[in-house]
Parts: structure tokens; sequence; C-alpha cells
């Protein structure tokens, strides 16, 4: 169980993360979404004690991270954004050495390691350095470092990053096998994969949370209507008023047209699914009907909606002059708090 | 006190895995040499001049060779130790396998005694490759093994107290270069220090500028006198040294 409770961290004059307050059970999985700079990291810092925080409490399976410390990271795996690994060390070193730091017993070291190492497929680079894997091994290395105590509490920091497919499918997988008895923070700007793996999402930016919600009810609340994208050769004609006279047709946008074909946008009424009448109408008319395709409100669109339609911050420093661009204030902040 | 053993032994394998360890102990040991000869020589010189003054035939090997090598040896000392501190932290912070240990459940204090073990262990390594040389000295000749013993004393403290400096620096930087620049500064001001008074004035800023001077201290155990005042000196040096340490990298996680 995570518990964060009004966790403020300022540097200065920069508030990195701003009352930010969430609660994840037991055994589930939480995604982290924020663009780049949102304080994503910095939170999960908090939590895994590698920074401290200005105001507020988080507890780490009921451990608070601020007053019990040892304890708290005792329980708690951390994946850092680049993995922790020395260079100079193999794989085998290396988890050795992170199971000793978090006071594994000698006799059970060895039967961990190679259950870490085995669990995140990296045996076959048991005795390889550190230094010389491939992103993608760093990767699981790190990974492994992370469950290898078995904590009840695992902390991830965009665990995804740098895998080819594969292994990124492989990794969801390993990640959502670990929740049934880690409780684990994700953090990503990959959107689809907060729709695959997580049970609860929190999009943050910056440095607050905008929304808490499960993946499926921030698609559900925010998918007002349908937009259905369509290529068609019209032969010469255009197909644009035949198809907005259609019942349930909000609007028609031409998004694209060459020479033998026209890309519309066709935006739908709410709850319309006009998808046999649009096809009817190309195929009456004698067109070609080269594509199909319902644009569903998609994560994407919902965090695009929820990071960049926010009212600038109350406490921003008024932009002097009026000529400067209105994003300029936020976006500074944004970088400053990445430094 | 296993968490500190266990930093320490990934310190120490880290000198070893890398040409620092090597590097670091065969430069010690070769300087060492070097002076070994001069001192020698020079004190071969001077008791044949004695014996054609006839004064005494013997001088004290002690006091005309071991004293000179060990004051040489730590000035060698002086350069040697900055560099192999450096990496300590700023390496771990510039790679970031600092949050790997942050994230254990290590306190503050572990790792820096761990850190701090781990390179005295590699210095008292370079130190006990030295005896070599003193092991001749007693096959061929015949010197006192007390202030011998106090020499060496004396320089485990005064690298000691390096390696915290280069500690405390290496803590406050990424940039390794940095710290090593920054250690040796310090190191070389806190052996200057006493310079800049009038050791005849006599007044109170002098002999307080003296106190602090980390090489005035050593003088005594190059003698054969332990004091317990230079003892004191060197230990609470080095604790204050570690303390600084973990404030500084305590500081870090409240801004970083």
């Amino acid at each position: 169980m995570i518990e964060v409770q009004h966790v403020t961290k300022r540097y200065g004059p920069v508030t990195a993360v701003d009352d930010v307050s969430f609660r994840v059970e037991s055994g589930q999985i939480l995604g982290f979404l924020g663009p780049n700079g949102a304080g994503k990291t910095t939170t999960m810092r908090i939590l895994t004690g590698c920074t401290s925080a200005t105001d507020g409490q988080a507890l780490v399976a009921g451990y608070d991270v601020f007053e019990d410390p040892v304890e708290a990271k005792r329980r708690t795996g951390y994946l850092p954004e680049t993995p922790p690994l020395y260079p100079d060390m193999t794989v085998r070193e290396y988890l050795t050495f992170a199971a000793r730091i978090n006071g594994i017993k000698s006799a059970a070291r060895r039967e961990r390691v190679a259950a870490a190492m085995a669990r995140t497929s990296v045996e076959d680079m048991a005795d390889r350095h550190c230094g010389k894997l491939s992103k993608g091994y760093r990767q699981r290395v790190g990974l492994a470092q992370a469950i290898l105590h078995n904590p009840d509490v695992l902390i991830l920091d965009e665990p995804t990053a740098g895998l080819d497919p594969k292994q990124i499918i492989e990794t969801r997988e390993l990640i959502k096998e670990l929740a049934g008895d880690h409780t684990i923070i994700l953090s990503t700007h990959i959107l689809p994969e907060v729709a695959q793996t997580c049970e609860q999402v929190v999009i943050i930016n910056k440095g607050r949370v905008v929304a808490v919600d499960t993946p499926g009810n921030l698609t559900g609340r925010l998918r007002g209507s349908e937009t259905i994208r369509m290529a068609i050769d019209p032969l010469g004609t255009d197909p644009a008023p035949a198809i907005e006279g259609l019942a349930g047709v909000a609007s028609v946008t031409a998004a694209a047209s060459d020479s033998d074909s026209v890309v519309l946008e066709v935006q739908c009424d709410e709850g319309a699914d006009v998808r046999r009448e649009l096809a009817a109408t190309v195929v009456s008319s004698g067109w070609g009907l080269l594509e199909l395709t319902p644009l569903r409100m998609s994560l994407e669109d919902i965090f695009l909606e929820l990071t960049t339609s926010e009212n600038p911050r109350e406490d921003d420093p008024e932009p002097s002059g009026g000529a400067e661009p209105a994003e300029a204030a936020p976006e500074e902040q944004v970088e400053a708090a990445d430094a | 006190m296993r968490n500190i053993l266990t930093i320490a032994q990934k310190e120490l394998r880290s000198y070893f895995v890398s040409p620092m360890a090597y590097v670091a102990i065969g430069f010690f040991v070769f300087i060492y040499g070097y002076f070994f000869v001069v001192s020698l020589n020079f004190m071969v010189r001077v008791s044949m001049q004695a014996g054609m003054m006839g004064g005494p035939q013997t001088i004290n090997i002690n006091e005309y060779m071991m004293r000179p090598l060990l004051g040489n040896m730590a000035v060698v000392m002086l350069f040697l130790l900055p560099a192999l501190t450096g990496r300590s932290y700023a390496e771990e912070k510039r790679s970031g396998t600092i949050e790997l240990l942050l994230s254990s459940p290590l306190t503050g204090p572990q790792i820096i005694l761990g850190k701090y073990f781990g390179a005295l262990a590699l210095f008292t390594l370079m130190l006990a490759v030295t005896l070599i040389h003193v092991g001749v000295l007693f096959i061929y000749g015949e010197p006192e093994l007390g202030p011998i013993l106090s020499g060496y004393l004396g320089l485990w403290l005064m690298g000691g107290a390096f390696i915290s400096v280069g500690l405390l620096i290496s803590s406050m930087t990424k940039n390794q270069t940095v710290a090593v620049m920054g250690a040796f500064g310090t190191a070389l001001m806190l052996w200057i220090v006493s310079w800049i008074g009038d050791p005849s004035s006599g007044s109170t800023t002098t002999e307080v500028l003296a106190y602090l001077s980390i090489l005035d201290h050593f003088d005594d155990f190059s003698k054969g006198v332990i004091d317990t005042k230079h003892l004191a000196y060197y230990l609470s040096f080095i604790t204050f040294g570690l303390f600084l340490t973990a404030r500084s990298v305590d500081s870090e996680r409240w801004r970083g």
C-alpha cells in the first residue's frame, strides 16, 4: 500500500511537486503519467527516499518514508530512470551486491539472485559486465535489482524505456504478474502501456495531479463523440456534401487529398454509429472505399487535453511586457524542474 | 556494521577492477623506493663525513634516513590520496548509481563509513607494501623499530585525514576532476596554513594556524613520539570531515 498525502517539493522558487496526493491499494498497479518535467521522477524519488519533500507525508507499506526511512526502503524496490548499474561489475556480482545491501542473508542470496535473473530473463548475461550491456538488458538488470528482495512496493520509473517491442511486451507481462503480491507505481509517457497494464492512472502536470481514475473511466469520460476517418476514391467528384447529409453526422473535414483519393474526418453525433451508412453511401455512389477507421478518443487525446488545456497557475509570474506568449512561463518552470 | 563492510568491500573492489589501485600502489611504492635510495645515500655520506671528523662511526638511521623519507612520503600522499577519493561520490552521482544506495535500507553514515574504510583500506595496503623496504633496512642495518612504527602510524593518520577531506569534497560535486582538484587544494591549504604566521611573534593567531596545520602534527610521530595531542588532532579531523560529508550528502537530498 502506498499513500501520498499533500506532498510538495520546492527547489528554491520552483515548485516541482505541488500538493500531490494519491493512494495505491495493495496489489494494484498505478500508472503515473505526465509530460517530461511534470514531477513524476521527483515524486518517485521522494517515495524511495532519494530526495526529501518540502511538505506532506508519504507512507510506503505502512511506514512513513520520512520518519522511518530504513523500514520503508526495506520494503521498496526502485528502478530509477537510468538503471543504477556499476559498469565494472558483472550482472551476477551486481545483483549479489544489491542483495547484500538489501539485507538478504548469505544463505538465500544465490537463490534470490538466480530467481530475479530468471524472472527478468537476463541469465544469459549473468557473467557479462554491466557496462557492456545493451540498453534493454541494462533496463532489465535494473528491474531485477528492484524485485530482488521481494519488496511490497515497486517503484518503476519508465521501466520499458529503451526496450524493443518484444521486450516491452515481456516487461509488461512481468509487471502485471508482479502486481498480485506487489504494489506497483510505474511512470511512463507511453499511453497504451497505461491502458494495458494499470488499474489506476494519475495524470500529473506541472507538479499537480490533474486526474486520478481508471484508464477505462478516463477514456469514457472524455469520449464525447466519435470521429471516423475514411479514405475514398470519389472518381473526380466531391464526396463531402453527400456524407454531410447523412443522419448522425455532425461535420466533415477534408484531412488530405491527392489525385485518386480523398481522406475525410467525419465527426459523428454523440452515441451514433454511422459506419454502415457511410459505407453504404460510398458504395451506392459508385466510389471506391479505401479505408474506414473509427478514431476513438485515445488516452493520448485525454492526456493532451488534460495537460494542455489547464489554466496557467495562479502563482505564475505575470508575463512581462505582454508580448511574451502565454505558454512561456509554464514552460520555463518545467525546464527548471527538470534540471 | 555488516552494511559498512559491504560498501567498503565494494569500494575496494572498484579500485582493483580498474587500473586505479595498481597505478596508485605502483606509483607510491616506486616513489618510496626512489626516496629510500636518496635517503640512504644521504645517510651514508653523512655517516662517512662524521667518521672522518672523528665522530661516531654509525649515525642514527631513524633520524637521518627514515624521518626525511617518511616526511617526503607525506608530500606524495598529498598528491595521491585526493586522486583516490575523487571518484568516490562524484562518480556515483554522475552515473546515478547513488540512487541504488540511497533507496536501499542503508543509513547515510553506513554509506559514508563504508566509502571511507574502502579508501582507507587501499591506502593501508599502499603503506603496507612499502614495509618491504623497511624490511631490507632491518636486514642490513639496525634501525630502531619504535620510531618507524610511530612514523607509519603518523602517516596512516595523516592519510586518513586526507581521505576524509577527499570524501567531503567528492560528496559536493558530480565532477571527478573538480573533486580531485578541490580535495588537493583543501589538503594543500591545510598543510601550508601555518606558513602565514610569523613563528617568532608567538601570537595566538600563529599558534592556532600552526595547530591547524596537518603537517606539523606529523613531526612528533616521525621522531618516535606518540603524543595524544596529535592523535586527538587527527582523529577529530577525520571525524569532523566525515561529519561534514554526512551533512553534505543530507543537504543533497534536500536540494536534489
